[in-house]
């Protein structure tokens, strides 16, 4: 049965059963002013929610949380999934609550969220950020943890025949790396390609209704409204590789056949992890049931 | 066991049609015409980029390529078009590991369809000799993979691209779309496989429930093939380079096969 004691706490003042939980995330960011508007009470607010998700209802497996550095900046490169993303979601619950030093990750999300008032606000307070250039490398100057999804939109919209297929990877977060002189994190995550297994995408639908794109699942658009977002208890997998610090100098940022070829490696790298953790999933429900030998896959980009 | 004899030179401006002595294409000079009906009619095979491949004059080339499933198909049909091809047509040797305790008939046939035993002394032979070598690095567990992991390429062995870094020949990553789902593998019948000393023993939705000739139909799916951009590697001579320089380059062909395959798939549709 699934544990409801994570969700207790949601009519009580958040902000202060957040503080008495996690206190070392909570002084982190408490006084910390935002450019980019994180509000620690409305993150308060909903981490429950997604602790439950990640506990009790999705049971995420993470692997390989300590290779996040307690410290300076990085980018958590990953594949994305889930048509609602997911994703992100849960790795900032892990980073939250199974960290030795708690951190925020701030993800760079797609120009869409911005677009509609009232969840553009709510993506802003969670620790979101407007996708440009400017934001990341201002981001990383002030040594936060940066997430992205080169795959972008697209990546979120798959298919479910397609599910766990990278697509071509967006270079530009190589450049960034170069530029800042951040440590690259590939992240490969299992599960959230089959929470809401997407039938066909209706493209004229998505352009009608101004949508990314427009998914038709078992439960959407069919079910009553809050029924159609309920996602399927999958049994999900992170995996955080090692950092790769990529050791180029920034005037390299220029050379477009290198950022390209180390963009292909990562991408390649989170492929093959992935390829290799779904040959040894046991079942989409029940997941990976033996500690499975922690394999190293072989870094190319290193 | 005995190695075939690597001596023997065949014409390079060979057809397909023509009468050869070369014992190692004999059978396929048999086979051309049912060859040529499973490349034409039944698998509609499409292919992109072959004329990257270099030809006999331009010397040696190694293909490397995803295993379909059960059958080695992707290497016959390869050949199968480079050998018909209007420019610099050419045959390939494909270097697998076959089982030592095969059976002479099927070794004969294998050999005679120009597979042969893959060790690194055949294939710098081969190399020598100018010809196009193909591999399939992801080995045995490529023809088993069950139709639930269908491309999705298994971890491909990186030791058979020692003596390829070491002669410094050029290598051509190649995809195969289409032969995972020919022979949709649902299970693999270890107990069976033990008892009559097959590689593996494979359930699928005809075998080994359909009467016999039923059993082995092949589904025509449509098959595609890219060969890919050539890939670039380090030249290196000495030994502990060596060992990396292959590594990094399977790592590479992995990658770029694998990512060609999703293209190719989202291409497709279903």
């Amino acid at each position: 049965m699934a544990n409801w004691s994570n969700l207790k706490t949601l009519a009580a003042d958040p902000l202060d059963v957040f503080a008495r939980r996690n206190p070392s995330f909570y002084e982190r960011y408490a006084e910390n002013e935002d450019q980019f508007g994180f509000d620690l009470a409305t993150f308060a607010r909903w981490e429950p929610v997604f602790r439950f998700l990640f506990e009790d209802y999705f049971k995420v497996e993470t692997r390989g949380i300590e290779n996040i550095p307690a410290e300076g900046r990085a980018l958590l490169v990953g594949n994305h999934s889930g048509l609602l993303p997911m994703d992100g979601a849960m790795i900032t619950v892990a980073m939250c609550n199974y960290h030795e030093s708690p951190r925020r990750i701030r993800y760079l999300a797609t120009d869409w969220f911005f677009k509609l008032p009232a969840l553009a606000d709510w993506v802003k307070k969670t620790g979101q950020v407007r996708a440009t250039l400017k934001n990341a490398e201002a981001l990383l100057a002030a040594d936060e943890l940066v997430g992205i999804y080169p795959e972008g939109v697209r990546g979120v919209g798959k298919t479910f025949d397609e599910r766990y297929r990278v697509l071509d990877f967006h270079p530009g977060f190589v450049k960034i790396a170069i530029e800042s002189q951040s440590p690259i994190i590939p992240v490969s995550t299992v599960g959230g390609d089959e929470i809401y297994p997407n039938f066909v995408n209706v493209r004229e639908l998505a352009r009608l209704v101004q949508m990314p794109f427009f998914p038709v699942t078992p439960g959407f658009p069919w079910l009553p409204f809050p029924l159609m977002f309920v996602p399927l208890p999958v049994r999900w997998m992170i995996h955080i590789h090692d950092p790769i610090d990529l050791g180029y100098e920034p005037e390299r940022a220029r050379d477009k056949k290198l950022v390209l070829k180390l963009a292909r490696e990562i991408q390649y790298l989170i492929q093959k992890d992935l390829n290799s953790l779904l040959k040894r999933r046991k079942s989409v429900f029940t997941g990976w049931e033996e500690s499975p030998v922690e394999e190293k896959v072989s870094n190319g980009a290193a | 066991m005995e190695q075939p004899d690597l001596t023997l030179e065949h014409d390079q401006n060979m057809t397909m049609s023509d009468k050869s002595d070369s014992p190692e294409f004999r059978s396929l000079d048999k086979l051309e015409p049912i060859l040529e009906f499973l490349y034409r009619r039944w698998w509609r095979v499409e292919s992109l980029g072959l004329e990257r491949i270099p030809s006999k004059s331009e010397g040696p080339c190694l293909i490397v390529g995803n295993q379909g499933s059960v059958f080695p198909w992707p290497a016959l049909m390869l050949g199968h078009a480079l050998a018909k091809r209007k420019q610099g047509a050419r045959r390939i040797y494909v270097l697998a590991d076959l089982e030592s305790d095969l059976d002479a008939r099927t070794r004969a046939l294998l050999e005679g369809l120009g597979f042969l035993d893959w060790s690194s002394a055949n294939m710098k032979t081969l190399f020598e000799r100018g010809e196009a070598v193909a591999i399939f690095p992801e080995g045995i567990s490529g023809l088993t993979k069950p139709f639930s992991r269908r491309y999705r390429l298994e971890e491909f062995d990186w030791t058979m691209l020692l003596p390829v870094v070491e002669c410094g020949v050029e290598v051509y990553p190649v995809s195969f779309l289409g032969f995972d789902e020919i022979n949709p593998v649902l299970d693999n019948f270890e107990v069976l496989s033990k008892l009559l000393k097959l590689p593996f023993y494979p359930v699928t939705p005809f075998f080994p429930w359909l009467p016999m000739p039923l059993n082995l139909v092949q589904l025509p799916v449509e098959v595609s093939m890219n060969v890919l951009k050539k890939a670039d590697y380090d030249k290196v001579k000495s030994r502990d380079d060596l060992e990396s320089v292959a590594k990094r380059l399977s790592f590479w062909l992995e990658g770029e096969i694998q990512a060609e395959l999703n293209r190719m798939l989202r291409h497709r549709g279903i």
